[in-house]
């Protein structure tokens, strides 16, 4: 029997999906409008106002890939992103885990300079590198690129696994210090396997952001062989006319790492974002 | 996890291998610039220069611009910049890597053999690397860039949409463009599209009328506050806006649109004119390569006066002054400006040649371009600059009266009122 409560349930729930598909469609539309432009030419692109190109043109992507020089430029990105994030993890959890477990002299004041460091846009930061990779003899090198960054991806990321092991019952230590667990081995085996969902909030922020940097990769590094997957996009954008097709295209191939990537952590992602977080 | 650990730590050692700073090699000259749309062509002309002399150019990009003018800045503080490249800042920056010994004096060099190569390049190109003797930077008087191409913005009209009402040959005077326009206008076709969405734009347009109505000198009186705004010949200048809008010549839209968009219009026939600069050349070849066009000088309202349009140098290379290699890389700069590499650049990039000689063997279009370059100005050549604040609420006031908002009077005695304030401003701080 439908009552007055069925059918008020019935209307709330076609609200939400309505309000649920809107959003969606939101996000997914500049998505589908790429593919849609990446798939067009030069000459239709303006012309074209259909939804779905007349004629598809797939020889864009192997364009843009073979123009921008893809091949090179997405395997630095990858070095650069899998060498920046792991160390992020490393280091900004072994932060974060003495920040929030030890005690030493200056602890608060060092975690107050690191949260302090949050404030500084990194286009503040430029000079200073570039001078100090410069000084060190680094600038121009894979590894300089990733130590700035690594630098740069850190103070957000000893935050968050800070306020995780906050969280962490001191009684899952003490069982490990009874077995025979140092303070690193504390970290290792039982703080760092339960910290999966910061991990993942981590691994999910920094490889955006390693991804989609460009700025400071064109600052410190010379040599082409070295720049990451953006200079590549840059090809299609002269100064005053852009290749639409290429363009699209190359983002279209640019985006689909980051879209796995965000798939696999998908499910530690919003577990890492949206639970209480009782550790333990 | 420790085996993963070090396979990782292994593979990051193995690929940072190899990435050390390399030694710079004296038979190399390094350029940097930021013209994507030209760095294939540059880098043949590096290779043909290589053939030629075995100097070896190495060119390298770093695009867009704002991401290359912080490159330069940062480098220029860790004193990395290369033997070449370009600032793309105001002149005040410009002259502060002067005064800090960033950039070569190229005076002599210009002056060599009778002044052979000063002689061979547009002069009002030249002004914009140009400091003058008692300059407000207080640098040494002198050429301190080469420009490598020149640009400057008039007016374009599509010839197919004109043959439609029988009109051959673009109109000179203001009478004759508004008379072809509402012709246009009757047949269903916009006339003027501009991205005077873009403030700078609509100062464009206007200054060049100011020239024409008034002459230079008394629009630098206005700048000095020795003329107000409310002037009748200002008032002339800000009426013709308010006709274009009242005849509807103007696209709609017309003060929000940025140029990207309005050079769309003209490019997909939307539009008999605009009002652009000579890098449409390229934008137009590449959304209609079809397009019959050509470029005029804005319609003339005074007769007594010449019509001056914004131009000079489009990009312009500078030599480090600390380079080791400075003699190669201002040899370089001379080969790349002579004749027939700047007829190579001009066919290939489909920019303004800066080399005077090399315009008999440019494209038809480019070449309209060119012959008006001795009626370009620009104002960081100018005497005199107006205020930002000034500029902006004249600029502003000129959207509003297109948009039917305000009268050319209203906004005459609005950016006066903000000229005065600015004036006693002025007026305090000197006391």
């Amino acid at each position: 029997m439908i009552n007055k409560y069925t059918i008020k349930k019935f209307f709330i729930s076609i609200i939400t999906h309505i309000f649920l598909m809107t959003v969606a469609m939101s996000c997914l539309f500049p998505l589908f409008w790429m593919l849609r432009c990446a798939l067009m030419t030069n000459e239709t692109v303006f012309v074209d106002k259909s939804i779905i190109p007349s004629q598809m043109n797939f020889g864009n992507f192997i364009t843009a890939w073979v123009e921008g020089g893809f091949g090179i430029y997405f395997l630095n990105s990858i070095i650069y992103t899998a060498s920046v994030v792991f160390g992020i993890v490393i280091i900004a959890s072994l932060a974060g885990y003495a920040f929030s477990r030890l005690r030493f002299p200056g602890k608060n004041l060092f975690f107050y300079m690191f949260i302090a460091a949050l404030m500084i846009p990194l286009p503040g930061s430029f000079v200073p590198l570039v001078v100090l990779m410069n000084k060190l003899g680094w600038a121009n090198t894979r590894y300089g690129y990733i130590l700035c960054m690594i630098n740069v991806g850190l103070s957000m990321s000893i935050l968050l696994f800070k306020t995780f092991f906050d969280k962490m019952s001191p009684d899952l230590e003490d069982a490990a210090r009874i077995d025979g667990c140092g303070r690193l081995g504390i970290w290792w085996h039982v703080a760092l396997p339960l910290a999966r969902p910061a991990i993942a909030v981590v691994v999910i922020f920094n490889s955006l952001n390693v991804w989609n940097e460009y700025i400071l990769a064109n600052l410190l590094l010379n040599d082409k062989s070295l720049m990451p997957l953006q200079r590549g996009l840059m090809v299609f954008q002269g100064s005053h006319s852009v290749d639409y097709p290429l363009l699209m295209s190359g983002l279209a191939i640019a985006v689909v790492p980051i879209v796995v990537v965000y798939l696999v952590m998908q499910k530690h992602i919003i577990k890492g974002l949206s639970s209480g977080i009782t550790v333990g | 996890m420790k085996r993963v650990l070090s396979l990782f730590l292994c593979c990051f050692l193995i690929l940072s291998i190899g990435c050390g700073k390399k030694k710079k090699d004296s038979n190399t000259i390094t350029i940097w610039h930021w013209m994507t749309d030209r760095h294939k062509t540059f880098e043949s002309l590096a290779q043909k220069y290589e053939e030629q002399t075995g100097i070896k150019v190495q060119i390298d990009l770093y695009a867009p611009s704002d991401v290359f003018t912080h490159k330069i800045i940062a480098s220029a503080q860790a004193r990395v910049l290369p033997d070449i490249y370009g600032i793309l800042d105001k002149k005040k920056v410009f002259a502060s890597f002067i005064e800090n010994g960033f950039v070569a004096d190229l005076t002599e060099e210009f002056k060599k053999n009778d002044s052979e190569w000063e002689k061979a390049i547009f002069p009002k190109a030249l002004d914009v690397n140009r400091f003058k003797e008692g300059n407000i930077y207080n640098i040494r008087p002198g050429i301190y860039g080469e420009p490598l191409d020149v640009t400057n913005i008039q007016m374009l009209y599509n010839r197919k949409l004109l043959e439609k009402i029988g009109v051959k040959t673009p109109p000179v005077t203001f009478e004759d463009f508004i008379n072809i326009a509402e012709s246009l206008k009757r047949i269903g076709i916009s006339s003027l599209v501009s991205g005077w969405g873009e403030l700078w734009m609509i100062e464009c347009f206007a200054s060049n009328y100011a020239f024409n109505i008034m002459g230079e000198k008394k629009v630098m009186d206005t700048f000095k506050g020795e003329v107000p705004y409310t002037d009748p010949d200002w008032i002339k200048v800000f009426s013709i806006f308010k006709d274009l809008a009242d005849r509807g010549i103007l696209v709609e839209g017309v003060v929000t649109k940025p140029n990207k968009f309005a050079e769309q219009d003209f490019a997909l026939e939307r539009a008999a004119f605009a009002f652009n600069g000579s890098w449409c050349v390229n934008v137009y070849n590449d959304m209609n390569p079809d397009l019959e066009y050509g470029a005029m000088l804005p319609p003339s309202i005074n007769p007594k006066l010449p019509m001056r349009i914004w131009g000079g140098a489009g990009s312009s290379f500078v030599v480090n002054q600390d380079s080791t290699n400075k003699d190669k890389a201002i040899a370089f700069l001379k080969w790349i400006t002579n004749k027939e590499q700047q007829s190579y650049l001009a066919k290939e990039t489909k920019n303004l040649p800066s080399n005077r000689q090399a315009l008999s063997d440019i494209p038809k279009i480019l070449s309209e371009f060119a012959r008006v370059m001795d009626y370009t100005t620009y104002p960081s050549i100018w005497e005199y600059n107006e205020a930002a604040l000034v500029s902006e609420k004249f600029n502003r006031g000129i959207q509003s009266i297109i948009i039917g908002e305000k009268t050319p009077q209203e906004v005459a005695e609005e950016v006066q009122a903000v000229k005065q304030k600015e004036l006693e401003k002025a007026k305090r701080k000197r006391k």
